[in-house]
C-alpha cells in the first residue's frame, strides 16, 4: 500500500467493480471537507492502467462536487478483484453497519466472485448480520436486482426486509401501481397493504393487478380531492375490509351500536382486542367531583338503554 | 393395511451413541442405508439449516443421538388459554409426514428426524417423574414434537414404552400419530391407561395439507383395529380448518368415525381450530405456495399466535360438536385444545377453572362410564 496524490480525473468512477453503496446523502460528507478537508484517503487499485475506486465513493463524490484535486489516495497493489473487493468490505465494516440496499449488493458482488454459494452463506451472511442460510442469500441477490427506482424508494422510505420481499411478489407493473400508494405511508402501514393485496389475490384467484386496476380502488386513486396520504390510508382500508370481512363487520355492528347509544363524549366504551375476550371496557374522564357524579348519572340511565346493551351480544355465526 | 416404513437418504450417529441396543436396531432395520458415524450432531444440523428448505431436507436423514437435556416435559401449551396437563416425552423429534400447518416447521432447532437412544435415561427419568407425582393421576404422551408412531417400524418404541406404562396405573399414556403403523401395538397387551390417539381432519384436509400422511380412511381403519384390539383410542380433530365445504367434509369424517368405532372404546376427542404463531406464517407459505388455509381471516389471539376470529371458532366448534352429538358421540369426553374459558363455557356449557380440572376431567375411569 502506497499514498499518493493523483488528479480527480484519473479516478475512474465508472467501473463500479467494488462498489456496493449507491444511495447516500453527501451533506455531512460536504460539511467535514469543508472543514477539515480530506481526512482519510480514498483506497485506489490499477486495472488497465486506469485508477479504480476499492473504497471512499462518498468521499470521492463529494470531492468532485467541491472540485477538490489532486486527491490522496491509498494505492492497493492487489491484482485479485475478490481480495480487493474483500478490502472494501472490511474497511467499511470497521466503522459502520449496512443498510439493506448494500448487504444486497455485496452478496450479490460476491456470488459474482465466489462460486460457492455455501461458502458465502457461511462465511459472509453472519458477517452482514443475516441469518445464514441460503433462502436469504437467495433474497438478498433477489433484492440486488430490483429496478434502480425500487431501490431508491427502499431506500428513501427505510423500507423493512418483510416489505420489500414482499414487493418483490409483485411483477413490475403491479409495482408501478402500488408506488403512489406505498410512498406516503409508513413501514408497517405499507407491510399491510402489501400483505392484504397478496392475501386478496390468492384468495380470490385474481391477479393483484386486477384488484389495483378494479373500479373502487380507480376511483380513489383517480380522486382529485383526495390528498396522496388521503389515498393511501383509503385503499388500505378497502383492502382491510375485504381481507377481514369478519372482523370488519363485527366493528361495523359494534360502531353502529355505539352509535345508537348516543353516549356522551366523555363516556368511551371499548371491546377487548379483536372482540376475543367477552370483556368490553367503559372509561370516561372528569375533571372534579362534579363531573365524576355526572358521569355516573348518565351510566345509570344506561341501564336501561337497549341500545346499549345490544353492544354485549355475541356477535352472530358466520 | 401396509405400513409407512421411514427411508431417510443417510443415516447420521453420533460416535457415543453407537453401541445402543436401540441404534442396533435402528441399523438393523434399515440395513441398506448409508451410515456415518460423527462425533456431535452440531456440524451436521448446521449444514441442513443451510438449505434452501432446511424442513424439507431435514426429512431426508435420520439422526441417532443422545437426549442430554430432559425426557420428559410439561406440554408447552400456550399462554392464557386453558392447558390439560398434558406432559410430553420428547423421545424422537421431527416427523417424516409433512403436514402443511406443522408447528414443528419453526419450533425446533435441529430440522433431523432425531431418535434419542439413550432410553436408560428416560427410564430413570419417567420413574422419578412419576414418582414425585404418585397420588396423582396424570397424562403423557409422546406425540408432540414428533408423531408416535411413524418411527416406530424401525425403532419398535412403543412396544417398550407400552410395556413399561402398562405398570403405572396412575398414569394415562397416549401414543398420538396420523400413520397405520400399528403392527407393534397389536401384538401387545392392551391396557386400561394407555390410549392410542389419531389426529384426524376431513378427507379434503388430510388430501391437500397433510402430504405423507396416510388417508383418513386408512387412519380410521388403523384405528378400529386397535380398538378391537383392545385398546383405547382417542382422536383429534386438531386443526379444524375453514375451507369450502368444511360442514360437510367434517360432518362425513365424524359420521364415518362413529360408524367403525365402538364409541366404548374412545377415551376422548379433542378440538382445536387453526392456530400458529406469526413468524409460521411466512415458513407456510413459502414451503406450500398451494394452500389455501392461510386466505381465511386470523387474528392475533391473547397469546400472540394467530386463530380464526372467535365467532369463527364458535361457529366451526359448535358444528362440530353438532355432528358428534348427532353421530351417537354426545357422552364422549370432549376437550379443546388451546382455547379460552369462554369458548369451553359456550359451546360445552362447562366452566372449567384450569387445567387441573381439565385433567381430572379426561383421566376418568371410563370403564364404568
Amino acid at each position: 500500500m502506497n499514498l499518493h496524490k493523483i488528479s480527480l480525473d484519473d479516478v475512474d468512477h465508472k467501473d463500479e467493480r467494488f462498489r456496493f453503496s449507491y444511495h447516500f446523502d453527501l451533506d455531512m460528507f460536504l460539511l467535514s471537507i469543508k472543514k477539515i478537508g480530506l481526512a482519510n484517503p480514498l483506497a485506489v487499485t490499477k486495472r488497465s492502467g486506469r485508477f479504480i475506486l476499492v473504497t471512499g465513493w462518498k468521499r470521492f463524490f463529494a470531492c468532485r462536487e467541491l472540485s477538490l484535486s489532486p486527491l490522496p489516495v491509498v494505492v492497493l497493489d492487489e491484482e485479485d478483484d475478490l481480495r480487493a473487493f474483500l478490502f472494501s468490505l472490511y474497511e467499511n465494516l470497521t466503522h459502520r453497519d449496512f443498510d439493506l440496499l448494500e448487504k444486497a449488493e455485496i452478496l450479490h458482488k460476491l456470488n459474482r466472485y465466489i462460486h460457492n454459494e455455501r461458502q458465502i452463506v457461511k462465511e459472509y451472511l453472519p458477517l452482514l448480520r443475516i441469518p445464514a442460510t441460503l433462502s436469504y442469500l437467495d433474497l438478498y441477490i433477489k433484492i440486488s436486482r430490483l429496478e434502480a427506482r425500487w431501490k431508491r424508494v427502499i431506500y428513501d422510505k427505510k423500507m423493512s426486509l418483510p416489505s420489500v420481499e414482499l414487493l418483490m411478489e409483485f411483477d413490475a407493473e403491479e409495482r408501478e401501481l402500488l408506488l403512489s400508494l406505498l410512498l406516503p405511508l409508513g413501514q408497517n402501514k405499507q407491510r399491510q397493504i402489501l400483505e392484504d393485496l397478496m392475501q386478496i389475490s390468492k384468495r380470490e384467484a385474481i391477479s393483484p393487478g386486477e384488484i389495483l386496476n378494479s373500479q373502487r380502488i380507480r376511483s380513489v386513486v383517480q380522486s382529485e380531492k383526495l390528498s396522496p396520504l388521503q389515498k393511501a390510508e383509503e385503499v388500505r382500508s378497502l383492502l382491510k375490509k375485504e381481507r377481514y370481512p369478519i372482523l370488519s363487520g363485527m366493528k361495523e355492528s359494534f360502531d353502529t351500536s355505539l352509535k345508537k347509544a348516543r353516549l356522551s363524549k366523555e363516556v368511551k366504551v371499548e371491546p377487548s382486542s379483536f372482540f376475543e375476550d367477552g370483556e368490553f371496557s367503559v372509561s370516561f374522564n372528569l375533571n372534579d367531583e362534579r363531573e365524576f357524579r355526572k358521569r355516573l348519572v348518565k351510566l345509570q340511565k344506561l341501564v336501561s338503554d337497549k341500545d346499549f346493551f345490544s353492544l354485549f351480544k355475541r356477535i352472530p355465526d358466520g | 393395511m401396509d405400513e409407512t416404513l421411514f427411508s431417510p437418504q443417510k443415516i447420521f450417529v453420533t460416535k457415543d451413541s453407537e453401541s445402543f441396543p436401540l441404534t442396533h436396531r435402528i441399523l438393523k432395520n434399515l440395513s441398506q442405508l448409508p451410515v456415518e458415524y460423527i462425533q456431535a450432531p452440531h456440524d451436521i444440523i448446521e449444514e441442513v439449516k443451510i438449505s434452501r428448505d432446511p424442513i424439507g431436507e431435514g426429512k431426508k436423514y435420520l439422526l441417532i443421538t443422545h437426549q442430554r437435556g430432559q425426557y420428559v416435559k410439561p406440554c408447552p401449551c400456550t399462554p392464557h388459554y386453558i392447558g390439560c396437563n398434558y406432559f410430553i416425552i420428547n423421545a424422537d423429534l421431527n416427523c417424516p409426514l409433512d403436514c402443511s400447518y406443522c408447528i414443528l416447521q419453526m419450533y425446533l432447532d435441529n430440522p433431523l428426524i432425531t431418535v434419542h437412544v439413550n432410553t436408560e435415561r428416560m427410564w430413570k427419568q419417567l420413574d422419578d417423574f412419576l414418582h414425585t407425582r404418585r397420588g396423582r393421576f396424570l397424562r403423557i404422551g409422546t406425540g408432540e414434537l414428533g408423531d408416535s408412531l411413524a418411527l416406530d417400524p424401525i425403532t419398535g418404541r412403543s412396544t417398550e414404552l407400552v410395556s413399561y406404562f402398562s405398570t403405572r396405573s396412575h398414569a394415562l399414556f397416549e401414543l398420538k400419530t396420523k400413520t397405520i403403523n400399528i403392527k407393534n401395538i397389536l401384538k401387545l397387551k392392551p391396557s386400561d391407561n394407555v390410549v392410542i390417539a389419531w389426529s384426524i381432519n376431513s378427507h379434503q384436509v388430510a388430501l391437500t395439507e397433510e402430504p405423507g400422511a396416510p388417508d383418513v380412511k386408512s387412519r380410521l381403519e388403523a384405528a378400529r383395529i386397535v380398538s378391537r384390539s383392545g385398546f383405547r383410542v382417542a382422536f383429534h380433530f386438531d386443526p379444524l380448518i375453514r375451507y369450502q365445504g368444511w360442514e360437510q367434509g367434517y360432518a362425513e369424517v365424524i359420521e364415518e368415525l362413529m360408524a367403525c368405532i365402538d364409541r366404548k372404546k374412545i377415551a376422548w376427542m379433542s378440538l382445536g381450530s387453526l392456530r400458529f404463531p406469526p413468524s409460521l406464517k411466512a415458513v407456510i407459505q413459502k414451503r406450500f405456495p398451494q394452500t389455501k388455509i392461510m386466505d381465511e381471516e386470523f387474528i392475533r389471539g391473547r397469546d400472540g399466535k394467530l386463530r380464526y376470529p372467535k365467532p369463527l371458532r364458535l361457529w366451526l366448534y359448535e358444528r362440530i360438536v353438532g355432528f358428534l352429538k348427532k353421530a351417537g358421540g354426545e357422552n364422549i369426553p370432549l376437550y379443546f385444545c388451546m382455547e379460552s374459558q369462554d369458548v369451553w363455557k359456550e359451546i360445552l356449557k362447562k366452566t372449567t377453572s384450569g387445567k387441573r380440572e381439565v385433567e381430572r376431567l379426561l383421566t376418568l375411569p371410563l370403564v364404568d362410564r
